[in-house]
């Protein structure tokens, strides 16, 4: 445990102590909220900002998440992780490290457009309802950021992981129900967006606006989760250079 | 307990055999594993420090196998890698607290104090890292692989792209921890530094060892003194008796060895131009390794093609 919190505190100082990279971590998602949630025509609703905001909450974790696999590319490059994989210390702890960084970070962006979306005339969660949320939220940057961080060990540099984020990020969120309800969808869209995992977490935190706790979906969330942290340790633990 | 110990280490990257059948002991020394880039040193860092997988063969760390008790084998090192991985936006502090947390070490703060201040770096503890230059990156690379107290310390390249005085003090410090009984393995491709520095060497070609002795004995080895000479034109005929052609260097300099070496000068000097070359300068020094290098790996890279695939393999594999 004590490893975790190691790597964790690192990641951490180091992000912080980079001051453009916070500046630029809160204002991206605001922009989002704003520029898309006030200014798209829309017809199925009259507050598409209660509609929009879960999706954006998503959004900014599987932004921040598949970023975040960029920093074990970079530990990579510059020879951190060979010193860390040569340490008697247990190998997942690396991974666990950055899953509760990223995952940490996400939340704190997430932070940021709950507190706009009120401003903006959102009113569309009791008090659990935030906290359920930021569970949901918690659980969905695990599984994004395990899956990313497990990518970024097995490429072997910045342009290839590049690569790698352009083509699942814009995908895997225009194909989810983030900017439109599946009834509004073309039915090919609303059958892979069902499918979506980015999906997934959006219908959960839209089905707490209706006070309503979707099991099934935050089921199968977390049965993904589960299934990719444990083949991410499985990873992290034979790798070899 | 014998250190290190490898028997046939080997290690194949497709085709391209990095290290071959690699059979070394290494006591309680400085060992040096001598080679030009590519020649397999740092793949063979590499499988001894469990991060890379042997193709044949096996190797023991203090006594563990480091294939089936890798994790006993990490307890017992210290490895610093070649890339200066130190995080800059750290203190030197910080820097070495992480990993005094990474290895759990207790009464941390004590243990942080003594390793900065071996390393002279007490008083520069509390910068950032940004502000360090390379040696003192160096040194603060020292302090973190010291916290846990290493029976064996593994150093790859540990003065590549470091000033004279920089090296000088590395050095100095890996003496220094020898003498505390630590085992030291240190590749490196400046044969200079080995000599001084090193109690034992071996000289890797192509994955494979030509010659393992300490470096006093390797330059008895092959002659007393050697003679360079900076010629034009070309010389075909047998050399006169006591002179033995080592080859030419990288400043196309002809070197030849002897046992003694003023005589021979004004000897070979009259055969040079009895061959109808011109001689532009003549001298004679003591062998360095880098003659007995010269020495002993004889079929040059010249005499194949540029393979580029495998140059490129080599690099990245590193």
């Amino acid at each position: 445990m004590n490893d975790l919190f190691a790597y964790f505190e690192r990641d951490m100082i180091r992000w912080v102590r980079g001051r453009i990279s916070v500046v630029s971590a809160l204002v991206l998602p605001a922009a989002w909220l704003i520029f898309v949630g006030l200014a798209l025509p829309t017809t199925f609703t009259e507050h598409y900002i209660d509609f929009i905001t879960p999706g954006i909450l998503v959004l900014t974790m599987l932004g921040a998440s598949l970023q975040g696999g960029s920093l074990l590319i970079f530990d990579k490059i510059l020879g951190f992780l060979n010193k860390f994989l040569a340490l008697p210390s247990s190998r997942e702890s690396i991974l666990f490290g950055k899953i509760l960084f990223i995952t940490t970070r996400g939340l704190i962006q997430a932070t940021v457009i709950l507190v706009l979306a009120l401003f903006l005339g959102a009113s569309f969660l009791s008090l659990p309802g935030v906290i359920l949320t930021y569970c949901i939220l918690a659980l969905f940057g695990v599984l994004l950021s395990a899956f990313s961080t497990t990518i970024a060990l097995h490429l072997s540099d910045h342009d290839a992981y590049a690569a790698f984020n352009a083509m699942v990020s814009m995908p895997l969120f225009f194909t989810s129900s983030a900017l439109m309800p599946y009834n509004v969808m073309p039915s090919w869209l609303s059958a892979i967006a069902y499918w979506n995992p980015v999906s997934y977490a959006i219908d959960a935190i839209r089905a707490l606006q209706e006070g309503v706790l979707a099991w099934g979906r935050i089921g199968a969330l977390l049965f993904l989760a589960v299934l990719v942290v444990a083949f991410s340790v499985w990873q992290f633990r034979k790798v070899t250079v | 307990m014998i250190p290190i110990e490898t028997d046939g280490l080997t290690r194949y990257y497709g085709s391209l055999c990095a290290v071959d059948t690699l059979s070394l002991k290494v006591g309680n020394e400085i060992f040096g594993l001598l080679g030009p880039n590519g020649s397999g040193k740092t793949t063979t860092v590499l499988m001894l420090t469990t991060l890379l997988r042997p193709s044949r063969g096996s190797a023991r760390v203090c006594g563990y196998d480091i294939s089936s008790q890798a994790q006993d084998v990490r307890r017992q090192i210290s490895y610093v890698p070649q890339d200066m991985a130190v995080d800059i936006k750290l203190t030197g502090r910080e820097n070495v607290a992480l990993f005094a947390k990474l290895y759990g070490i207790s009464h941390r703060d004590d243990t942080i104090d003594r390793v900065l201040s071996m390393m002279d770096l007490s008083d520069r503890a509390d910068d950032l890292v940004r502000t360090y230059s390379g040696g003192m990156r160096r040194r603060l690379e020292l302090a973190q692989a010291l916290v846990h107290e290493p029976k064996v310390l593994f150093l790859d390249e540990p003065t590549i792209g470091l000033d004279v005085a920089a090296r000088k003090k590395i050095w100095e410090h890996i003496r220094t921890l020898k003498d505390r009984g630590m085992t030291i393995f240190v590749t490196t491709h400046y044969m200079d530094e080995a000599d001084h520095s090193c109690d034992r060497v071996a000289i890797l070609d192509h994955g494979s060892v030509v010659a393992v002795d300490s470096p006093s004995r390797l330059k008895s080895l092959i002659a007393k003194d050697i003679i360079s000479a900076r010629i034009s034109g070309n010389v075909t005929g047998t050399v006169p008796d006591g002179l033995q052609i080592l080859g030419q260097n990288e400043e196309s300099e002809m070197l030849f060895s002897s046992d003694c070496g003023s005589e021979k000068v004004p000897i070979l000097f009259r055969w040079l131009e009895e061959q109808g070359a011109t001689v532009h300068s003549i001298s004679f020094r003591e062998p360095t390794l880098d003659d007995v290098f010269l020495a002993l790996v004889s079929t040059r890279e010249e005499a194949r093609g540029f393979d580029d695939h495998k140059f490129r393999t080599m690099l990245r594999r590193r």
